[in-house]
């Protein structure tokens, strides 16, 4: 791509620092300007492209889902809409359950969030700060959980839940959610209570606080960052769950967001689909703002979850 | 094994200096017994009935015959024999989930390196790109095979079919989904590009961690941006390499929304994959037995790739 002999100091450009410009360095090469700003050039476009790819397909969906029902049948699909209308919007409303599937959605993710919170913590607390004698193995037995799929617990929870009349409730699909959760919540918790200083605990225990004092007042509150990214990261997984919920329930007054939507292709044999995006449209846009909203805290829990996980 | 994940990823960067361990494992100088079991019981008993539990029962069940109405049949391992060797099926539903696995890996992986690469040579706006690349993550498989249906579909003419008639390639317009020769691909590049954002965001983070110093001497050296990027900057994000590849794997192992609402394995079996497989044996045939000896299949095959990964990976490391 470069020429070495020729450019034994030219800065590259892939700085791997955002805060650094080019600015001084560029001053120093001054003859390969123009080679640089070309390349640089071309960089940017070649990003902006697959950015487009990537997100146009979005983009398409949110302008469908203002179309007319002739438009969409007939129409260029990549042309903006000839004529823009919400009565996709009221057809949505009409033929779904959608108020309904966001509640249940919101149950579920909250419901799931704090079992995943609490457990998670409990457990980190257990594994890293009181310790005992096979935590080690302990600790093991819950990683394994990381890669451990799904789909083997579906047969066995289905069974168990009919035995106990638990089919077809929120709870069905809040304990296997945040159970698969957990390994991955409780790995995050335990790596940052490993940089609790020791001292801290020793004070406190000098106060004559007990392990749950110490939990309550030092651990939870300190934890509060790791809160918000273990909640933030999950949130997104149980909100789109789709298995779990197909699965165990049954009743359209239990449906979340991801089955409501699976309805409106199902229900109506011949698909309305410009209604059907609007649907989605509609589905997509909550997360979706907590997502533009958060998305500074939402990408760095993403990376500290994999980059530790 | 699955301690070593978060092991092997931990040498990406610095750690903390590990003070010396005293003997107690605790970090308090005082706690009862109690105290651990209070702590520790409520979060495994939820592990255990939901994740191991369900394990364990898996393995019970696979050794049996059962449709949940009639008495359980004790077969042994009539289940696997059948499996591995009377049961085209699941050959096919393997095969095609190794190719699934394929694309999502080449378009998860491959295209988040190349994109997080590129990344880190944009002058601005960086913030701008991961937060519009990860977008698709966010939305829901139902919503994503939704989308996906009306882009590969021929009439009315989808996205993909009017980019073709565009470039002049109208021969190759199709129903992907309904071509038994194209329907794996499109059944799996929805799922490739829904999380290519998020692999770029993990690469992009360790790529902007390597340092600069190594970069520079390396060049000063002579070494070409393909040597940089193969001597320096690859061997530094490895243990990165290997997280990522690993959720990606498992991810597309475990890979089901997609397929299942898409195509439900169909025309034929030509985008069955165990997962889908499995579960409709589990229920629409409902035959528990049988399922849960694909899922337990599912879970070894899982297992399998995650030490192949670390095998491969690891030991170009220590040469």
């Amino acid at each position: 791509m470069t020429a070495p002999v020729l450019t034994p100091a030219a800065p590259r450009q892939s700085e791997p620092q955002p805060p650094r410009p080019a600015r001084p360095a560029r001053r120093r090469t001054v003859s390969l300007s123009p080679r640089l700003r070309m390349q640089r050039t071309l960089l940017t476009v070649t990003i902006v492209l697959i950015v487009i790819v990537q997100v146009y397909p979005l983009a398409w969906l949110f302008l469908t889902s203002f179309r007319t029902a002739a438009d969409f049948a007939g129409g260029n699909p990549f042309a903006l809409p000839s004529e823009w209308t919400l009565d996709n919007y009221a057809r949505a409303f009409d033929t779904g359950n959608l108020g309904l599937n966001i509640v249940n959605s919101l149950v579920v993710t909250l419901g799931s969030s704090v079992f995943i919170v609490l457990a998670g913590m409990m457990a980190a607390y257990a594994l890293q700060v009181l310790g005992f004698r096979f935590s080690g193995l302990i600790k093991a037995l819950f990683l394994l959980g990381i890669i451990v799929p799904v789909q083997i617990a579906l047969v066995p929870l289905f069974i168990d839940y009919s035995q106990i009349g638990l089919l077809d409730t929120h709870l069905s699909m809040i304990i296997p959610l945040a159970a698969f959760a957990l390994p991955m919540a409780i790995y995050l918790f335990s790596s940052f209570y490993e940089y609790i200083p020791r001292e801290m605990y020793e004070a406190a225990s000098i106060d004559g606080a007990g392990p749950y004092r110490i939990f309550g007042q030092i651990t939870f509150p300190l934890s509060a960052n790791t809160i918000i990214t273990v909640v933030l990261v999950n949130s997104i997984f149980i909100w789109n769950d789709f298995i779990f919920a197909n699965t165990f329930v049954l009743s359209d007054g239990l449906k979340t967001i991801p089955l409501g939507l699976q309805n409106y292709i199902g229900a109506m044999g011949n698909t309305d689909w410009t209604a059907t995006f609007a649907a989605v449209c509609v589905t997509v846009t909550p997360l979706l703002l907590v997502f533009l909203v958060l998305n500074k805290a939402m990408i760095s829990g993403l990376e500290s979850g994999a980059t530790k996980g | 094994m699955a301690e070593s994940v978060p092991l092997g990823v931990g040498a990406a960067k610095p750690r903390p200096l590990r003070r010396p361990r005293p003997m107690s494992t605790s970090m308090l100088p005082r706690r009862s017994r109690l105290s651990v079991a209070v702590f520790l019981l409520p979060p495994l008993l939820l592990y255990g009935v939901a994740v191991l539990l369900p394990i364990v029962q898996s393995l019970f069940l696979s050794l049996f015959r059962w449709d949940g109405i009639t008495d359980m049949a004790f077969v042994g391992i009539d289940n696997y024999v059948k499996m591995l060797t009377r049961d085209d099926v699941f050959w096919t539903a393997f095969g095609n989930a190794l190719g699934y696995l394929a694309i999502c890996l080449v378009l998860q992986l491959g295209g988040a390196l190349v994109v997080a690469s590129l990344l880190t040579a944009l002058p601005r706006a960086r913030e701008l790109v991961k937060t519009i690349y990860l977008l698709p993550a966010v939305i829901s498989t139902v919503a994503i095979a939704i989308l996906f249906q009306r882009i590969y579909s021929l009439e009315p003419v989808g996205l993909l079919n009017q980019v073709l008639a565009w470039v002049g390639l109208e021969g190759l317009q199709n129903a992907w989904l309904s071509d038994v020769q194209t329907v794996l691909a499109a059944v799996s590049i929805p799922e490739g590009w829904r999380f290519t954002g998020l692999y770029m965001l993990i690469i992009y983070a360790a790529l902007i961690a390597v340092p600069r110093e190594l970069e520079e001497a390396a060049r000063l050296d002579g070494a070409s941006w393909w040597q940089v990027f193969w001597r320096i900057r690859f061997p530094y994000i490895r243990p990165v390499w290997i997280t990522t590849t690993i959720m990606a794997t498992t991810f597309a192992l475990r890979g089901f929304d997609i397929p299942y609402l898409l195509t439900n394995g169909g025309p034929g079996q030509a985008s069955e994959l165990l997962t889908t497989y499995m579960y409709k044996t589990a229920f629409v045939h409902t035959d528990y037995g049988y399922a849960s000896a694909i899922s337990v299949f599912i879970v070894v095959e899982c297992l399998v790739a995650v030490g192949l990964i670390f095998l491969l990976l690891r030991r170009r490391d220590d040469s």
